[in-house]
């Protein structure tokens, strides 16, 4: 009768360590686990090297205390981001680099550098585009992994939530400092500075 | 921008028998604006290449450029060796004459990158 069940074992033997169903039954519909969580460290790479460079930008913005107390919830939300997804890149058999700047490397958006002239408008500029290339990149793991990954489906796109609200921020900012227009975003207010409503308000772990 | 004055160029797209998208195997041509990326006026027309940084920085979207001229100086991350080797980026690649290419050369344009000791093939394969 238990043969007659594959999801039963997903097609790994009883007692068998060195495969998991988590992963087994992602390929099963449809989707290469092993080429997923090569996407992932990827884009987890790109969250971090964002919480680094925020960093800068938002240092830099030295004087608009409105601009930085938003780019500081941005900037905690991409480490968020990074938190929530790493565990899933070793449940699906995946590690990280062991060398930062192998992940730097491999990061699927640009560094986000403070711009040689550093005015606000020249680094909002650089924050929204920043915001843009996660919007697509976490897009992109919601198209892989629809219908056969509902655990990375969910953490992305919960990540995908808080990028897009990112994106608006940001368009708001800008269109305000550089072009004296009224873009309202809509919604920004965080309860506490990074507080990742979407992200974490159904924590995978603590460590978030 | 898009009026009168604005250059249009042939872009021809070939999809490789081989690629994981629904017209493996098929050609398409299309009118694109000199001001335009490629990436941009194909999917407009229908035909979703793949794609994922749009700045000319992650390489999915990777292209070996057969024949004629694109302007790559939108990119993020684009290498002499790049060019030489032949792939173009067209999340932004604007065509500079017509244009002949093949499309999902990811694995190749890695390959290349790998082979110079650029990223992201260096931390992505042997």
């Amino acid at each position: 009768m238990a043969d007659e069940k594959p999801h039963m074992s997903g097609h790994v033997d009883p007692g068998d360590t060195s495969k998991r169903v988590g992963a087994e039954v992602v390929r099963e519909r449809g989707c290469d686990p092993e080429e997923l969580r090569e996407k992932l460290i990827d884009a987890i790479g790109a969250e971090f090297t964002t919480y680094y460079y925020y960093t800068n930008l938002r240092t830099h913005l030295a004087g608009e205390e409105d601009y930085k107390e938003i780019t500081e919830d941005a900037r905690l939300e991409d480490r968020a981001h990074f938190e929530l997804v790493m565990p899933r890149v070793y449940e699906l058999g995946g590690s990280l680099p062991n060398d930062i700047r192998d992940f730097a490397d491999r990061a699927s958006c640009a560094d986000a550098y403070l711009p040689e002239d550093p005015t606000p408008e020249n680094i909002l500029e650089v924050l929204l585009e920043a915001e843009r290339c996660a919007i697509r990149t976490w897009s992109e793991v919601c198209d892989m992994t629809r219908g056969a990954d509902p655990r990375t489906y969910d953490m992305a796109q919960r990540i995908l939530n808080e990028e897009i609200d990112h994106e608006a921020w940001f368009i708001e900012l800008l269109s305000r400092e550089r072009d004296d227009e009224c873009n309202p975003a809509g919604h920004f207010v965080r309860g506490e500075p990074g507080d990742a409503p979407y992200s974490t308000n159904n924590r995978f772990n603590d460590s978030a | 921008m898009d009026d009168d004055t604005t250059e249009r160029w042939s872009v021809t797209i070939e999809v490789p028998d081989d690629a994981d998208m629904d017209e493996a195997g098929e050609a398409f041509e299309l009118s694109v604006r000199e001001d335009e990326s490629i990436l941009a006026a194909a999917r407009a027309a229908g035909l979703w290449l793949p794609a994922d940084c749009q700045q000319g920085w992650c390489i999915t979207c990777a292209s070996h450029l057969v024949e004629g001229e694109v302007d790559m100086s939108a990119a993020r991350r684009y290498y002499d060796t790049d060019r030489a080797a032949g792939y173009v980026l067209p999340c932004v690649a604007k065509p500079r004459s017509d244009v002949r290419l093949v499309v999902d050369q990811y694995d190749a344009m890695l390959r290349v990158r790998a082979d110079n000791d650029q990223p992201p093939g260096r931390s992505k394969l042997e």
